[in-house]
């Protein structure tokens, strides 16, 4: 049903106005082709955030429409939607009464799969995300590091096989060096699973990194959006050039040092 | 074992189980109405601040005062229904506060992974929101236990048996030892409960299905073994009277077989003692008799009246004022008429008659006090007026008796200080207070040397005892003939000494009682 040239998502001008008037999504277009990494990316408040949710109903547009694999999102029943789209939030959101085994099967046992199956694809997830099925499975969150959490949590958002996965600052939180594993990670996984993604981040150079196309917002609206490669050549402003600056810095210092 | 300890022990399965299921049935239905209501209110700020305070205020209510309250809201009818909404009432404030504040203190991230994840409202409720908030939760449950547990001893005055009876008659009779019992197994139940509780949430937490079958295993033993007696009757056979009764209590033996009579008593050693011996009288008949003791004084009146119970000891001057609002005096003959006139014509009760002695208010002094001030009656207080303290129990004060008194005399100089009845002859004694509102029955009074202070202008009102009837048991045949040897048959001085064995000998009321049995049959 899926027809390869269709897009997995499209936004069709939406907006969203918050009940205390504030805008926080401005009449944006995006569309997301099967297999690619969207990054959202921009300064604090710049409404990144409240886009992502709009995609799995977390909120709903004010103006506009969300498509979802050719069909509007306010179509669909909003929870059979969030099972079947991944979702990776800020500070991992694991629950803290869960066992790792319970947290990843947690999509599963909503779309009501069978016990063998669900445990099959938990330890099928938790070798993707490489931790070790034994020494991991029965522990709880508070018995595991901030990166163990994180591996957990984006086994957790894979765990039904969505076709689309939404990260929201998914690696922020962590160690720079653990960032940079997860990160690979995660590539990896992407092509491995063929999956699309939209990753919502403030950091430039993760999304150069791992994103197929960027966005960058501004006071709700994209400012502009394109490969790595189209921003880095071509900044359209003063506040895209200020964000790339950062990490262009960083790597002119990297190139000299190497000599 | 000594006597005391064997009869407090016999009391115990009918008291323990009382309070037991007093408690228990607050304490379930106060759950079934807080959790599901603090569940609908913790994500609903307005909402959940408003019914936080609602219940917060009941809260602040003293618990005797909402029980006391609970008896004219349910139309006058005593025993378990007002105790229960009372105790009802009082769990819901806990329960509710922790539900609300455990729902609303889950973290939001992970109520927002629960959304994003695809969770249903009741999904998240149950699998998520619930589970975490439980330790909360049940804290909330166990401060409700406790207070619930503690706070049923105070349904003894609005007539629910419960494990207060062991202090609210031991307070009346100076028996520490019945208080204590009172204090030890209601404090011990709220203890056990409460930690049977917390050990059922640690089973919950660590997922020890073992220690949470165990747990329950013993929680239920606990409460069936308590409440059992309720349900099967382990009492032993009455026990014969003593063959020393004579003709005139004897002549309705037999009489009241197979009927039950309910006896009230009011909360003061004489009041035992009179119940005590209508128990006597009744049994010769043949009746089973079920006691309500400890009751309000009021409370007693309206049980009669709603026929809760069949039969009480008042005091004409009490009649007089509380139910008919009479605020003078008169001659003591006359106001016995009008009063069984009017409880006939208004209630259907009848007066069966008086029991021949009066336990009036007067004001009684030390009389070494007395007579070092000049003073022999009340006329003589007013100079010396604001130099002395009245002490009397909490409802003297708002009486006519007093209000008369003090304005008649010119009294109102004198400061007052209320307290229970038991310690206010003691006080006197010591010297704490100067005067005191004594019942003139009180077997202190001659024991302690207290002068007790002529009332010239005649402001006191008598205060003959009197056998009242509820209307249904009126009606019954035999049972006033049953009761009426005892009119005419108790004298001053008999009265007076048996509440001077209880008071000061330590007797049982029971033991006082036999002893009266004895004195009027001869």
């Amino acid at each position: 049903m899926n027809k390869p040239d269709q897009p997995v998502l499209e936004l069709r001008g939406v907006s969203k106005q918050y009940a205390g008037g504030v805008e926080a999504v401005r009449d944006v277009s995006l569309t997301l082709h099967a297999g690619k990494l969207l990054a959202l990316t921009g300064t604090s408040g710049c409404g990144k955030t409240s886009l992502l949710k709009l995609i799995n109903r977390l909120e709903e547009p004010s103006g506009g429409s969300v498509v979802y694999e050719g069909l509007d999102v306010r179509q669909s029943d909003a929870f059979r939607l969030r099972r079947q789209i991944g979702w990776v939030m800020q500070g991992d959101g694991l629950f803290p009464h869960f066992t790792v085994r319970q947290n990843i099967g947690v999509v599963p046992r909503l779309l009501e799969w069978d016990a063998a199956t669900i445990e099959l694809r938990v330890r099928e997830l938790m070798q993707l995300v490489q931790l070790d099925v034994d020494a991991f499975a029965e522990r709880y969150p508070h018995e595991l590091s901030g990166g163990q959490r994180q591996r957990v949590g984006v086994a957790r958002a894979l765990a039904g096989k969505p076709d689309l996965v939404l990260m929201d600052e998914a690696f922020s939180a962590l160690d720079p060096l653990t960032r940079d594993d997860l990160q690979r990670d995660f590539k990896r996984l992407q092509t491995e699973l063929g999956f699309s993604a939209v990753l919502v981040t403030h950091d430039m150079a993760e999304a150069l990194i791992l994103a197929d196309e960027i966005a960058v917002m501004r006071d709700g609206e994209i400012v502009q959006s394109g490969s790595p490669a189209e921003l880095m050549a071509n900044p359209v402003d003063d506040y895209v050039s200020g964000l790339l600056d950062t990490p262009r810095r960083q790597m002119r210092a990297i190139a000299e040092l190497g000599g | 074992m000594n006597s005391n300890l064997a009869e407090r022990l016999n009391e115990l399965p009918d008291l323990l189980s009382g309070h037991v299921l007093l408690s228990l049935a607050a304490i379930t239905v106060g759950l079934a109405i807080s959790l599901p209501l603090g569940i609908f209110a913790a994500p609903r700020k307005r909402f959940a601040s408003a019914v936080l305070n609602i219940a917060g205020v009941i809260q602040t209510i003293p618990g005797l005062a909402l029980l006391a309250l609970m008896v004219p809201l349910l139309g006058g009818s005593i025993g378990y229904a007002p105790a229960f909404m009372a105790l009802m009432l009082y769990s819901i404030l806990p329960i509710l506060r922790n539900t609300v504040v455990g729902l609303q203190g889950v973290d939001a991230g992970v109520v927002e992974a629960a959304r994003g994840l695809g969770l249903t409202h009741g999904q998240r409720l149950w699998q998520v929101e619930l589970p975490l908030a439980l330790p909360v939760i049940v804290a909330g449950i166990r401060t409700s236990i406790v207070w619930v547990v503690g706070a049923a001893t105070l349904a003894t005055p609005v007539g629910a048996p419960s494990l207060g009876n062991y202090i609210f008659a031991g307070l009346q009779t100076r028996n520490w030892l019945s208080v204590l019992f009172g204090c030890l197994f209601a404090a011990g139940l709220a203890v056990l409960l409460d930690q049977l509780i917390r050990l059922l949430e640690v089973a919950a937490r660590d997922r020890r299905k073992a220690l949470a079958i165990q747990v329950s295993a013993i929680l239920t033993v606990v409460i069936l073994v308590s409440i059992l007696p309720r349900f099967i009757d382990f009492a032993p056979p009455a026990q014969p009277n003593s063959p020393q009764q004579v003709a005139s209590v004897r002549a309705g033996e037999g009489a009241l077989r197979g009927e039950t009579v309910r006896l009230g008593a009011k909360a003061f050693t004489e009041q035992y003692i009179l119940a005590e011996l209508m128990e006597d009288v009744l049994n010769t008949a043949g009746a089973d008799v079920e006691r309500l003791d400890n009751l309000g004084s009021t409370i007693a009146f309206d049980a009669l009246r709603n026929n809760e119970i069949d039969a009480y000891v008042d005091y004409t001057g009490t009649i007089w004022a509380t139910v008919m609002n009479r605020d003078q005096a008169i001659n003591r003959h006359a106001m016995f008429v009008q009063i069984a006139a009017y409880l006939h014509e208004e209630y259907g009760i009848l007066t069966l008659g008086r029991l021949g002695f009066e336990n009036a208010y007067g004001f009684a002094m030390r009389r070494d006090q007395a007579e070092a001030l000049g003073i022999s009656s009340l006329a003589d207080l007013a100079t010396h007026a604001n130099a002395l303290e009245v002490g009397g129990d909490a409802e003297v004060f708002t009486r006519s008796e007093w209000i008369n008194t003090r304005d008649a005399y010119g009294l109102a100089a004198m400061s007052t200080r209320a307290m229970d009845a038991t310690f206010m002859y003691d006080a006197v004694r010591d010297g704490q207070v100067d005067v005191i509102s004594a019942y003139t029955t009180d077997g202190r009074i001659a024991a302690y040397d207290l002068q007790v202070l002529a009332d010239p202008q005649g402001i006191l009102p008598p205060y003959d005892a009197i056998i009242l009837l509820s209307p249904e048991a009126a009606a019954r045949p035999g049972l006033a003939d049953a009761l009426a040897g005892l009119v005419g048959a108790i004298s001053d001085t008999d009265m007076r000494e048996a509440n001077r064995l209880t008071d000061l000998e330590r007797e049982t009321p029971e033991q006082a009682a036999q002893w009266l049995f004895g004195e009027i049959t001869e």
